[in-house]
């Protein structure tokens, strides 16, 4: 082994031309394979933590009935199946080690009403704010306006909203109270604001399941932006779980339902004139089973004094685990427990669960290893042709050595042993610089607001960064890259007989 | 007993549409110790009969056994070993291993031995005396770019002696050297093919080297055309064998 490592280093030194091209390949390559490691790495870090962490939680549960996984960015806004029997659900949530805590919020597409008959649309999460904002460490950020209470109506409108309604229906959602401020004005908005539409509220309407509709006006409590990946949330608004309830008419049997003198029944439901002639006007709901009955509740009218939210219909549950790491394992055991509690619902991995955004960020990261392998391949390319012709013009030596007694492994490892010392020097240095340059494209903290850039990123603001297993995954890359470009260099190597060399003298 | 059988040996090679013949059915049997000079014009066939005996080629037809053992049907791993236990090839044109110095180039086919059981200053003590044979012991560092054409055609022939082979093959192996230089090694050889019993093998066209032979082979157009005693082929060459391992007992070692 010491004579071939002697022989090896020696044959670099004395070939250096050689030696210095194969190794600068091999630096850029390793230089470039660790940043596009410190890249992805960072965008599957970032992606994960900031959407996990700030959106979905690891774990989405959704109604057995829901028919694809993907239920954040669902097409063309599609409903997202109402979990039945959530009591059970939540009894199952809560009975499991392995969940740190979970969120249950109404999910849905309503219309945007106008009274010169424009309509918009607004994708819209129904929850108790509060909660909201413990469980997804304050993303939202108050733009205008105030955030909601737990108990509080009304709805937060994101910018993003706000601006697609001024685009699309011409008026301007300012929250109760606050004046008009400039600086959170659109362009359009802007050259236009001696004759801004400015509203208050917003007139919405739900679909419900059954194909009933209803529509409510919500009084515009504030404007808010997600702090992280706006770009790609910016169409969610948010408004309390109860009026949520009622512009998609979800009623649950858990409902408080109050009884209504018979004289006020008939000033309630004044516009209803068929029942002016009807016995009752309030229609009883039966409040004997815990379970929801979607097909029996949906779509009914009711009175109501109050909704019981934590026992009311949910389209999703956010869930976040004790053990981030584990989400499968948590998955599959979630699953069996559901199952076995006999409650309709399931539950998907996060990255299921957001559909579109996990393929987009998936397809970047293919670019970005794809790049990767582009590099590698074009430099085991170079350096598989700059070795073969080295075996090709060292016959002579090779063909010498094979006649005094030296195998063939022997001079495939003289070749190996030359390649490896090189790639071990060159490919070091590449990684270390590559480290160097993660860390100052780190601390540079360069933004972007395109949102494509932020998949890539991982979040608003670029921090590529590498760990220990990066610089492994790097290495055992450069190893593979060493071990290919030198295959074919070996075989040609090998190839060379004594009579080679001496024909060729 | 015949460290050396050949029967029937046939060696042909492609070139483009047509086959040369370079051997056209060789029957040779060469006794340990013996000191043997293959003779012949150019492309008679003699550094292909050479080739084969060495295990750097194996022929078209016909059987090789060396040291009883067939060699035809070995693979590359056997005749390799062959050539590092049993054959030292001292090549035409000298072929050194140019990042090795000149000491580390005469150790190498013992560092290729695994089975040698010698340390590293037991070979590099071994390699030093087949130096101080060939007259080199002051270039010992240098590396063969440093050293001239006579001078490192004496590195391979240390090279070739330093395993202590039982078959020594050179092809004009004293080609690149001055006549002084050239008859201290083929006196070197000499003693060695006495006292080790190695069996020597030279290709030549020099009288001189024919002068140390015991038998003359004569090769033409591939085939043996005679097979006589060095005294009497020298006689018919009209050349008057006086051996002169005297005149250059103590090789010189210097540049050429």
């Amino acid at each position: 082994m010491g004579l071939i490592i002697k022989i090896a280093w020696r044959n670099i030194q004395r070939h250096r031309g050689k030696s210095l091209v194969v190794g600068i390949i091999l630096f850029l390559g390793a230089m470039v394979m660790t940043i596009g490691n410190g890249v992805v790495s960072a965008m599957e870090k970032g992606l994960k933590e900031n959407i996990m962490n700030r959106f979905t939680g690891q774990i989405v549960v959704m109604s057995s009935r829901q028919e694809q996984d993907n239920v954040i960015f669902t097409p063309l806004g599609k409903d997202v199946e109402v979990i039945a029997g959530f009591d059970k659900v939540k009894k199952v949530l809560s009975s499991q080690d392995c969940i740190a805590k979970f969120l249950p919020v109404g999910k849905g597409l309503t219309l945007i009403l106008n009274d010169n008959g424009d309509v918009g649309y607004a994708l819209v999460l129904g929850v108790r704010f509060e909660d909201y904002q413990k469980m997804f460490k304050n993303n939202i950020q108050l733009v205008e306006g105030k955030l909601l209470g737990n108990e509080d109506r009304g709805i937060l409108v994101s910018s993003g909203s706000r601006k697609r309604v001024y685009d699309e229906q011409d008026f301007w959602l300012q929250p109760e109270g606050v004046p008009l401020d400039e600086k959170t004005l659109t362009p359009e908005a802007l050259a236009n604001k001696g004759r801004l539409d400015v509203r208050n509220s917003i007139v919405m309407m739900g679909t419900s399941q059954e194909n009933t509709t209803m529509d409510i006006r919500m009084n515009v409590t504030g404007i808010i932006r997600y702090s992280y990946l706006n770009e790609f949330w910016k169409n969610f608004n948010l408004m309390d779980i109860e009026s949520f309830r009622e512009v998609f008419n979800y009623v649950t049997a858990n409902d408080v339902v109050t009884e209504v003198p018979k004289d006020k029944q008939k000033l309630l439901d004044r516009d209803n004139f068929d029942s002016l002639f009807g016995d009752s006007v309030v229609e009883k709901v039966d409040t004997g089973t815990k379970n929801y009955d979607v097909s029996k509740l949906m779509g009914r009218r009711v009175v109501r004094k109050k909704v019981s939210v934590d026992s009311g219909a949910y389209n999703l549950i956010f869930v976040k685990l004790k053990d981030p790491g584990a989400i499968n394992s948590s998955a599959e055991k979630l699953n069996r427990a559901f199952a076995a509690a006999g409650a309709e619902a399931r539950a998907v991995p996060w990255k299921k669960a957001i559909g579109q955004l996990g393929d987009i960020a998936m397809i970047m990261r293919g670019a970005t290893i794809g790049f990767v392998m582009l590099i590698f391949f074009v430099a085991i390319i170079i350096i598989m042709n700059t070795l073969s012709m080295a075996a090709l013009e060292r016959v002579s030596e090779i063909g010498m050595m094979r006649a005094v007694g030296a195998q063939k492994s022997f001079i495939a490892g003289m070749f190996l042993a030359e390649t490896a010392i090189i790639s071990f020097v060159s490919g070091g240095a590449g990684i270390i610089a590559g480290a160097v340059t993660v860390a100052v494209l780190n601390s540079l903290g360069i933004t972007s607001e395109n949102h494509i850039l932020q998949l890539l990123f991982g979040g608003d603001v670029f921090r590529p960064a590498l760990d220990g297993m990066d610089i492994v995954i790097g290495v055992v890359e450069l190893a593979l890259v060493t071990v290919l470009a030198t295959l074919y260099p070996l075989k040609v190597a090998r190839r060379i007989t004594p009579l080679d060399a001496i024909m060729r003298d | 007993m015949n460290i050396i059988e050949m029967k029937n040996i046939k060696k042909d090679y492609p070139l483009g549409e047509t086959v040369v013949h370079a051997l056209r059915g060789i029957d040779l049997s060469v006794e340990e110790g013996g000191f043997i000079s293959i003779v012949g014009p150019s492309g008679s066939g003699k550094t292909t009969l050479l080739n084969l005996i060495g295990c750097i080629d194996t022929p078209t037809e016909g059987s090789v056994k060396i040291g009883g053992e067939e060699i035809t049907t070995l693979d590359d791993t056997d005749l390799t070993n062959i050539r590092l236990f049993k054959v030292g090839f001292i090549f035409q044109t000298f072929n050194l291993i140019p990042v090795l110095n000149l000491i580390e180039n005469v150790e190498f086919p013992l560092l290729l031995m695994k089975e040698n059981r010698l340390t590293k200053e037991e070979i590099r003590e071994r390699a030093r005396q087949c130096v101080e044979e060939v007259g080199l012991k002051e270039f010992i560092d240098h590396r063969p770019a440093e050293l001239s054409g006579g001078q490192r055609q004496r590195v391979a022939i240390a090279r070739a002696l330093v395993t202590k082979p039982q078959i020594v093959l050179a092809d004009e192996p004293t080609a690149n050297l001055d006549s002084e230089t050239g008859a201290s090694i083929l006196t070197l050889m000499k003693q060695l093919n006495k006292t080790e019993k190695t069996t020597f093998i030279f290709s030549t066209h020099d009288p001189d080297v024919l002068k140390y032979a015991t038998d003359v082979v004569k090769i033409r157009d591939g085939l043996i055309v005679d097979k006589t005693d060095s005294s009497k082929y020298l006689r018919q060459s009209g050349v008057r064998k006086k051996p002169g391992p005297a005149k250059a007992a103590s090789p010189a070692g210097r540049r050429k």
